[in-house]
């Protein structure tokens, strides 16, 4: 009798700190996208009017296209780049020395990548111009992070060189982890160590594959830091994904209730990505 | 296929050096006198060694001092302070008799699924109504809270693989549900433990968006904060890049050196977070 009543004692700071931050806020900002409201005088109940004016808005329609080619380019680069690194460096001699330099970014935050990269594209004094033009390539100088939509691939190849090495990683503890004996019996049938790869490696590292496919995915919708570094979704809001047309409309033009709106939209893709990961946990639960 | 093989050694050396290719512009840059960055091209060593100015420059002009103590005290306590709450629920929910311990578990595991701008509106309005607005408690009771799913996940999935046996015998001499937790599971949880401060400090550390949202006035403001309003701090014509890039190396510095120390738990982690082991 004793013992169950304590058992709550246990669950309940954590229970409570996640319900009061996290799980009371998430419902009151939906509430709150069904109003119109500045953050001062009290919110006025205006129904769905948000959602239609969120499609009928060009800067929103911008950022959601922006928010889908982020999402469909950290699939391929992030991901696609850290498998075939992962799978390079498990081939060769000397894997310690070349994984290390994938490491290096991996320390740095969002905002100290955006700084640096905001550097390195800097039109006058950058780095790539500068190498450009000592290599006589003047024709690929550019101005990085002012033209449309050069800039939000240049702000997607600075991520790119920050989130590689960690999916990397994910992918060769999956690799390391895949029985020997039909990759070897696959080679000594004739298969190039490609082949191999492709046809017996792949379908075998599948569930890690949905593992960081779905972080990746999670991760890249809810991409913030590096694009308000680089670019504060400028020039004229060309750049914004929906996380930061979510914080401009809410902190910067103070359309609270509209702003809360955006939140929502971006929350159900979120959530349409994450049942499928949530799919994958469960059926490895189940498998225990 | 020899062929193949020089063929990938090439491809990825020429990756490691896209990969270096910031990296070291960025620690000569801070390096240089404002007058080296201007007239230099990046790849030349500064005329003389101008970094401690530089540091000096950001750490104090730009008050980066008071913002890097700031998000190193919110690192450590919102760190620990979710570790201890969460331990404590994820041992609750992995070994002590829970009605439907599972259904718990997914509430508070929710909490990782939502994009982070569903909880800003909110969270601006009621700090502002409770006094927490701008204050270091309130920004340490965030960050623990916002670390608590994914630590009671953990935790939870370690605690369960800790055998039975144990936890009867320890019963049967008549130890407390605390004594077993602080006495049994604890001790073993240390690789667990290790894995979490270095994700969740590194997380807190890097935070940008609730900082911006949270805090107003140096007293309360993370680093990184700081350093994303540097991008704007003015010497003469335009950004005093030198600086930044000095204060960038600065503000890096505790997560490097998490991640040197702690690497083997740092793949440790991903293993863990990823294979939901």
């Amino acid at each position: 009798m004793k013992r169950s009543k304590s058992v709550y004692l246990f669950l309940a700071p954590a229970l409570v700190m996640v319900v009061v931050f996290l799980l009371f806020p998430m419902v009151y900002t939906l509430s709150v996208s069904f109003t119109r409201w500045d953050g001062l005088s009290p919110p006025k109940f205006n129904g769905l009017e948000n959602y239609i004016d969120l499609f009928r808005s060009r800067a929103f329609l911008v950022s959601l296209k922006n928010t889908f080619i982020w999402v469909i380019f950290t699939l391929l680069l992030p991901v696609g780049l850290g498998l075939l690194i992962a799978w390079g460096v498990s081939n060769i001699k000397l894997a310690g020395l070349f994984k290390a330099v994938f490491y290096i970014p991996l320390t740095l935050s969002a905002v100290t990548t955006g700084l640096i990269w905001v550097w390195m594209y800097g039109p006058q004094l950058g780095v790539l111009n500068n190498l450009f033009r000592a290599l006589h390539l003047d024709f690929l100088a550019h101005s990085w992070l002012t033209e449309v939509p050069l800039n939000t691939y240049s702000m997607i190849f600075a991520w790119t060189w920050r989130t590689t090495g960690s999916n990397m990683i994910m992918f060769l503890i999956g690799l390391q982890a895949l029985p020997k004996e039909p990759i070897e019996a696959s080679q000594l049938d004739g298969f190039s160590k490609w082949q191999t790869f492709i046809y017996v490696m792949l379908p075998m590292l599948r569930s890690m594959t949905t593992v960081v496919v779905a972080m990746a995915l999670i991760n890249s919708f809810n991409i913030f830091d590096i694009i308000y570094v680089m670019t504060s979704g400028g020039p004229y809001r060309s750049s914004e994904t929906l996380a930061v047309t979510m914080y401009r409309e809410s902190f910067v033009l103070f359309h609270m209730g509209y702003g809360a709106a955006v939140a929502v939209v971006l929350s159900i893709m979120v959530l349409l990505v994450s049942a499928f990961y949530v799919r994958e946990m469960t059926k490895r639960e189940i498998t225990y | 296929m020899r062929f193949n093989k020089y063929f990938l050694y090439a491809l990825l050396i020429i990756f490691n050096l896209v990969w270096i290719l910031p990296i070291w512009p960025t620690i000569l840059v801070a390096c240089k006198t404002n007058i080296d960055f201007t007239r230099q091209a990046f790849w030349q060593l500064p005329t003389r060694m101008a970094f401690w100015e530089n540091a000096v420059e950001a750490w104090t002009t730009a008050q980066l001092g008071i913002y890097f103590i700031n998000s190193l005290l919110y690192g450590l306590a919102g760190s620990l302070g979710a570790i201890l709450f969460s331990s404590l629920a994820g041992f609750a929910l992995a070994r002590l008799r829970l009605k439907g311990s599972y259904w718990w578990f997914l509430l508070i595991w929710s909490g990782t699924i939502f994009p982070f701008q569903m909880y800003v509106i909110p969270l601006f309005k009621f700090y502002n109504m409770w006094g927490l607005y701008d204050t270091r408690i309130g920004m340490i009771l965030f960050y623990m809270a916002i670390c608590i799913p994914f630590c009671v996940f953990i935790f939870r999935n370690y605690f369960i693989t800790i055998s039975f046996p144990i936890q009867e015998a320890a019963t049967l001499d008549g130890c407390s549900s605390f004594g077993i937790y602080w006495r049994i599971f604890m001790p073993q949880a240390k690789p667990a433990i290790a894995v979490l401060i270095l994700f969740q400090f590194t997380w807190i550390w890097n935070d940008l968006l609730f900082g911006m949202i949270l805090t107003r006035s140096p007293l309360a403001r993370p680093i990184m904060v700081g350093l994303a309003r540097l991008q704007g701090f003015r010497a003469g014509t335009g950004t005093n890049v030198p600086a930044l890039m000095a204060g960038a190396v600065l503000g890096s510095l505790p997560t490097i050196l998490l991640f040197v120390g702690l690497l083997r738990y740092f793949i440790e982690g991903l293993r863990l977070s990823g294979a939901g082991e």
